[in-house]
């Protein structure tokens, strides 16, 4: 069933009354009004910490590439500079918000409002616990590949729309890039589905165990190299280096949102890092584990929950870390290398690695590498 | 009674109406395709209706399925023939595709 | 509540942005609309208690579909051929022509008919069945799956034949001749 935080709330002991407070205010459409009620406040509380680790994430970048560069970074605003990101988005507010002549107003202000619906619409289902998902939806990868392929649209009108030729060819770049992508990256889900026999996010991490052995990733030789081709599309289908063709600095000033001011720029801009830690938090779900802890240490109490989020958070921001490390290491690829790989190198890859997962399930009984050795 | 059989028929057969006078009025290919998205779709939303109202199981949700898939496959050989024709003709208006009449 | 709720505004989405594929002289515009109307229907399943659909209509229609048409619309020059659309509520100063009142007539009158057959009482034929409330939760998933590999597998495998056909032929179709090109060009040149 659709596991709710609205059915983990009716487990605790004052549910009732709840209710009954709710009952005398609206009617009998009490229950409807509390699970809206709690569903808005659990939203918005989600929303906005993205939000804020979006904004981090671009201190992060800026302090990472700093590392690598052996250089030192924003310092300045708040301790080592960690409120660098405030500052960025006053400045993006306070700025002039340009249109463009002869751009398409409607699109223009369509698009970045769409990066940010696709992104933050992904998630309702990131299980940051097994308690604290806003819904355990049964078909919760297919959904979330379904809603952030809003994204790709939202790349392709901001390039569209502008009426300049470097929006434009970063936009048709952008989409044709992320409509590419998304076919190793979804088959390289489903030989996880079909290994863990549900597409919903708590079968596919109940399938898994606290330690390193029990995940995914080191379940047979298909899904270690699963893992890291649905990482590099995954990487290729947020942009970033070195697939981050669509703003191309060198050739395209900054690709799709090359005329964006202000805070619409800024929109496309959290979108993006939010993007990245949905994807990165994806990829610890599917691959690393998830929520899971060793031992299953705390089990259902608030102290298990939190070490539960520890490790989720934990796994996300390590694979974080990579992508910005990543962009910052390798140099960007051209065009025909970026759809070479992708159409002769990781679909082939995927495409096997799902046949293969599937002929270990029969073989092997989905017993894993570990397993089997053991025994 | 408002989200009873009849209205979902008659949001299909509104949207079905849409597509027709869209494949009608238009006159730009790329617009007639649109308009047979359109009609798909509302056959798509008849065949999940009934499912749901009349026989109760999943064979309507099944046709769906595959309606979206032959809608995905016509969209796109349906596109390829219009840019191509675009690169030869440099038009894509429905009055000048023609040649056949001729 | 919930329920009725998705219901109005999906179908409010899908009629209202159905109308502006039909009035938007801008091509582009029309294709978002046609997003808004399939995202629209895709509630509509939704409220119906199709997940799995729902979720596949977004996914073909929104990844695939409508990025193609922007595609084209831009590849084909997208806004230059504005001028030359049917305007069909043009109301300066012949108030429409030939075209646009027979469109609206048929219209009018197809949709009349449905609307008779519909609310005649054809509809009490159906045998109603009580429906199941938590059927509307159930998730179709499961039983999706075993009927698509059992009852339906003949058909599965041909839609794959008819994609892989589609692929080839699509790719084919677009993909610019180099002898005719090249004729193209010596013509332009001469």
């Amino acid at each position: 069933m659709n596991s709710t935080i609205v059915s983990y709330f009716s487990t605790l002991p004052f549910y009732n009354h709840i209710i009954g407070f709710f009952n005398s205010l609206f009617g009998e459409n009490g229950q409807m009004v509390f699970a809206f009620t709690v569903y808005f406040i659990a939203a918005f509380i989600v929303v906005n910490i993205l939000s804020a680790v979006g904004g981090l994430g671009t201190y992060a970048e800026r302090k990472i590439s700093a590392d690598l560069q052996a250089r030192i970074g924003p310092n300045r605003v708040g301790p080592y500079g960690i409120l660098q990101f405030l500052a960025d988005g006053v400045k993006m507010i306070l700025k002039e918000d340009i249109i463009p002549r002869g751009a398409d107003k409607f699109l223009f202000y369509f698009a970045p409002m769409l990066a940010l619906l696709g992104v933050f619409a992904t998630l309702a289902v990131l299980p940051f616990s097994s308690g604290l998902a806003l819904t355990n939806l049964n078909i919760g990868v297919f959904y979330l590949l379904a809603v952030s392929s809003l994204v790709g649209i939202a790349v392709f009108l901001g390039g569209y729309a502008a009426n300049s030729k470097w929006s434009l060819l970063g936009g048709m770049r952008g989409a044709s890039q992320i409509i590419s992508y998304e076919i190793p990256v979804t088959i390289s889900i489903l030989a996880i589905a079909v290994l863990s026999g549900g597409i919903s996010f708590d079968k596919l991490i109940g399938a898994q165990g606290g330690f390193p052995h029990e995940w995914f990733v080191f379940h047979n030789p298909f899904t270690f190299v699963g893992f890291f081709v649905f990482f590099t599309g995954a990487l290729a289908e947020t942009n970033r280096a070195p697939f981050d063709l669509p703003e191309a600095e060198s050739e395209l000033v900054s690709g799709y949102n090359t005329e964006y001011t202000g805070m619409r720029f800024g929109f496309f801009a959290l979108a993006e890092y939010v993007e990245i830690f949905v994807v990165c938090g994806v990829a610890a779900a599917l691959f690393l584990g998830g929520y899971r802890v060793p031992f299953d240490l705390g089990g259902d109490t608030l102290i298990g929950q939190f070490l539960q989020i520890g490790s989720f958070v934990t796994k996300t921001l390590l694979l974080y870390y990579v992508v910005i490390w990543v962009r910052w290491t390798l140099p960007r690829l051209r065009v025909d290398q970026l759809m070479m790989i992708c159409w002769k190198y990781l679909t082939p890859i995927a495409i096997f690695n799902l046949v293969g997962c599937a002929f270990w399930l029969v073989k092997f009984d989905g017993r894993s590498m570990f397993n089997l050795i053991m025994n | 009674m408002m989200m009873s059989l009849a209205s979902y028929l008659v949001i299909s057969a509104f949207l079905f109406l849409i597509g027709i006078a869209v494949i009608l009025s238009r006159k730009s290919l790329i617009a007639i395709l649109l308009g047979i998205e359109l009609i798909l779709n509302a056959a798509a939303l008849n065949f999940v209706t009934y499912s749901r109202f009349g026989s109760q199981d999943l064979d309507g949700h099944i046709m769906t399925l595959f309606i979206i898939v032959v809608a995905a496959a016509e969209a796109a050989v349906g596109l390829a023939i219009v840019i191509r024709h675009f690169q030869l003709k440099e038009t894509i208006h429905i009055d000048e595709v023609s040649q056949l009449k001729e | 509540m919930f329920h009725k709720l998705l219901f109005i505004m999906s179908t409010v989405l899908t009629v209202a942005s159905a109308l502006v594929v039909l009035l938007n002289k801008n091509i582009m515009h029309a294709c978002i609309a046609l997003l808004g109307s399939l995202i629209g229907i895709a509630g509509l399943y939704l409220t119906l208690g199709a997940d799995f659909v729902a979720a596949t209509q977004l996914m073909v229609y929104v990844g695939g579909v409508v990025i193609l048409m922007l595609f084209a619309v831009m590849l084909t020059g997208g806004q230059d051929f504005v001028s030359k659309t049917q305007k069909l509520f043009d109301l300066t100063p012949n108030m429409g022509n030939a075209t646009s009142y027979s469109v609206g007539i048929v219209s009018a009158a197809l949709f009349g008919m449905i609307i008779y057959g519909l609310t005649e009482s054809s509809l009490s034929s159906i045998p109603k069945k009580d429906i199941d409330p938590n059927l509307i939760e159930a998730s179709t998933l499961e039983r999706l799956g075993e009927l698509l590999l059992t009852d339906h597998v003949l058909a599965f495998e041909i839609s794959s034949v008819l994609l892989l056909g589609a692929l080839v032929g699509a790719a084919i179709i677009a993909r610019p001749d180099r002898s005719t090109s090249s004729s193209a060009n010596t013509s332009e040149e001469q």
